[in-house]
């Protein structure tokens, strides 16, 4: 009951009108920027972080939760009638849901998205409210070779098990952990990495390299390999309304859905990517219409929308309660609680009340801002899917310089930008994942930090990463990840 | 091709070896945890160096696992368009020089008129409309809303000082 209470106060801080105002200003604009084809989450997140610099953290905490949704929606929206997946927890939808479009049924698919993300949505947070308090128990008793063995397991699953690719997504993640290593050492003041550049004695900014990466990085590449291919609007024909048949199809697909997308979202799973297909999967099997799937079918995008906004709720468990981001969206939020010297964890919990609550109780207005806002407004995000191409990415490219620029007011962060503009471009034409590299870069500086911490409680002793239990078991599931898909390998080679 | 994943890999390699250089020169001593400020960047060095032998022996053995297909059109590509890549890198560097000198509206503005014209635009004016009320707004909107200082340039005697 004691969770009730906090929510209680919780609504008290969103529902204050100016907190409300930043719930109803994040959602929009996430909406705004998330449409936009070809940015996904985490750069509408990066992209938006500047404009929160003057507010006060709760505000600005709020706002973003408003954003992280409505960059959800957005980018739903731009799937269903454009069929260019933002990001890859969007190809599941895009997979019916552009099909529907195509038959004329955009409305329906469209409306089933959104009021599937908002009952997967409210569903997630409840789990989220419920499930924090007792992770936050939990986590009050890990020390920091608890907490070193969890982030190792994050880094693991998120770069070397999820991917196409054990070795490139590793090499991601050690250039995410290389970048984070720049600046001055928490721990002695040693500079290491900066070379004499003030710029980089306050390290490499998340915002800098998701912005270089998504934005600069995608502008380079879609220049020079993509430009002049025609994409094909779907338009916006017929009623949003849903038919009772849509309906009934699409509930049970909604709740199953949520009952897959929070449990991934809660482990570190990469975020929504496996949760929307495995959504898909099960509508395909479960429907009585599988005639219809693969020319339309009104579950298979209930399933992957509600499965997509169950697990952006769900990242924010690990989020909260550890401090531990487990998608490269997650990432950058977490950058913007450092911002202002917040470190999210059970400690926040406990000294933050008002704002982990306030955040968690925003997450409930965000959704009923989203479903509200969004529906009426869908002729006019239509009109943002019109913007031409080179207007379109002229304006990301000024809005993520602007970005870069406002942190020191020094044209070397712009620099850097191109750099990681350069190593986005690189990544995004020979396949290398980025998300690693945006985690490791947050995540890395605070493992270095525990492990540090726990060898200096145990005087140097490093065998305390394996006395404890829980750290033991955890770097024990770590190596099993590893070495269990190769050996599966290796049998299936020689058996065959 | 093939090629581009070799010099990756060695690039990768390459960054290890200079990780390796630069950590060497870090001190080690580390008070009651007995490492130091060197102990992790050793292991990223190390980490770096291994994978860098990894992608270099895959692009030497029939190119990387389950990369990107050889064939442009499988990726949705078209052949690379240097043209294309100069004119937004053009723009970058463009602001970069002009940001502190011009002013953030002027330099925005050059960016966005230079890579709109990476994307395949010839509409000068059009573009370097846009593009200045655009950046004219940003700014008005962060110096004069959000107190967010930015560099007003050449622009100064129209808008003021920056940042008020």
């Amino acid at each position: 009951m004691e969770a009730l209470n906090a929510l209680l106060h919780g609504f008290g801080v969103a529902l204050q009108p100016m907190n409300l105002l930043w719930g109803f200003v994040g959602v929009t604009l996430g909406t705004f920027v998330g449409v936009l084809p070809g940015v996904g989450p985490a750069l509408t997140v990066a992209m938006l972080l500047p404009l929160t610099v003057k507010l006060d953290p709760t505000g600005a905490l709020i706002m973003f939760a408003g954003i992280y949704y409505g960059a959800m929606f957005g980018g739903s929206t731009t799937t269903i009638l454009l069929n260019t997946p933002g990001e890859s927890a969007s190809i599941a939808t895009a997979l019916e849901g552009n099909r529907m479009a195509k038959a004329g049924r955009a409305g329906p698919a469209l409306a089933t998205s959104a009021i599937g993300s908002f009952v997967a949505g409210t569903l997630a947070t409840i789990a989220l409210t419920l499930l924090a308090p007792l992770v936050v128990n939990v986590a009050l008793k890990f020390g920091p070779a608890e907490y070193f063995a969890l982030m190792v397991f994050a880094f693991i699953t998120v770069a070397a098990v999820l991917g196409s690719s054990t070795v490139r997504g590793l090499t991601s993640l050690f250039l995410g952990l290389l970048l984070g290593l720049v600046g001055i050492d928490s721990q002695t003041g040693q500079s290491r990495f900066a070379f004499g550049v003030p710029e980089l004695l306050d390290g490499v900014d998340v915002v800098v390299l998701a912005v270089g990466l998504f934005a600069v990085g995608e502008a380079l590449y879609v220049a020079a390999y993509q430009s002049g291919l025609s994409e094909k609007m779907e338009k916006m024909k017929g009623s949003l309304l849903m038919s009772a048949q849509d309906w009934s199809r699409s509930w049970p697909a909604w709740l199953r859905a949520t009952a897959i997308g929070f449990p991934f979202g809660t482990i570190p799973a990469g975020g929504s990517e496996i949760p929307t297909f495995l959504s898909y999967a099960t509508e395909k099997k479960l429907t009585r219409h599988p005639e219809e799937f693969g020319k339309g079918a009104i579950e298979g995008v209930a399933g992957p929308e509600a499965a997509n906004n169950a697990a952006a709720t769900g990242v924010l468990v690990p989020l909260l309660t550890l401090g531990i981001p487990t998608s490269a969206t997650a990432a950058i939020l977490l950058g913007a609680f450092q911002n202002y010297g917040l470190q999210p964890g059970p400690l926040l919990f406990e000294t933050q009340k008002d704002l982990v609550w306030g955040l968690i109780a925003s997450l409930y207005v965000g959704n009923i801002i989203l479903l509200i806002l969004n529906l009426p407004l869908i002729g006019i995000w239509v009109k943002v899917l019109e913007i031409p191409k080179d207007l379109l990415y002229a304006g990301i490219l000024v809005f993520a310089t602007l970005g870069a620029y406002s942190l020191h007011q020094s044209w070397v962060d712009l620099l850097t930008l191109y750099v990681f503009g350069l190593l986005g471009f690189a990544m995004r034409r020979w396949d290398i994942p980025v998300g690693p590299a945006v985690i490791g870069l947050i995540l890395g500086p605070l493992a270095e930090t525990q492990f540090r911490r726990a060898l200096s409680i145990s005087q140097g002793d490093a065998s305390v990463f394996v006395t404890h239990p829980i750290s033991a078991s955890l770097l024990a599931l770590t190596v099993l990840l590893i070495i269990v898909p190769w050996l599966a390998r290796w049998f299936r080679r020689t058996s065959s | 091709m093939r090629r581009a994943e070799i010099a990756l890999s060695i690039g990768v390699l390459a960054l290890g070896i200079g990780v390796a250089a630069v950590t060497a020169s870090l001190p080690s001593e580390g008070g009651y945890a007995g490492i130091g400020p060197n102990f992790i960047p050793a292991v990223v060095a190390a980490g770096i160096l291994l994978l860098g032998v990894w992608l270099a022996y895959e692009a030497f053995t029939g190119g990387w696992r389950g990369g990107a297909p050889d064939d442009p059109a499988m990726r949705g590509e078209h052949a690379f368009r240097a043209g294309a890549f100069l004119w937004i890198s053009a723009g970058l560097f463009g602001q970069m020089a002009l940001i502190g000198w011009a002013g953030f509206v002027i330099s925005a503005a050059v960016l966005f008129i230079c890579v709109a014209r990476g994307f395949g635009s010839r509409r000068l004016a059009r573009d370097a409309a846009i593009g200045l009320v655009m950046a004219l707004g940003i700014y008005l909107f962060f110096v004069k809303l959000l107190n967010v200082n930015l560099p007003a340039g050449w622009l100064e005697p129209v808008l003021g000082g920056a940042g008020i």
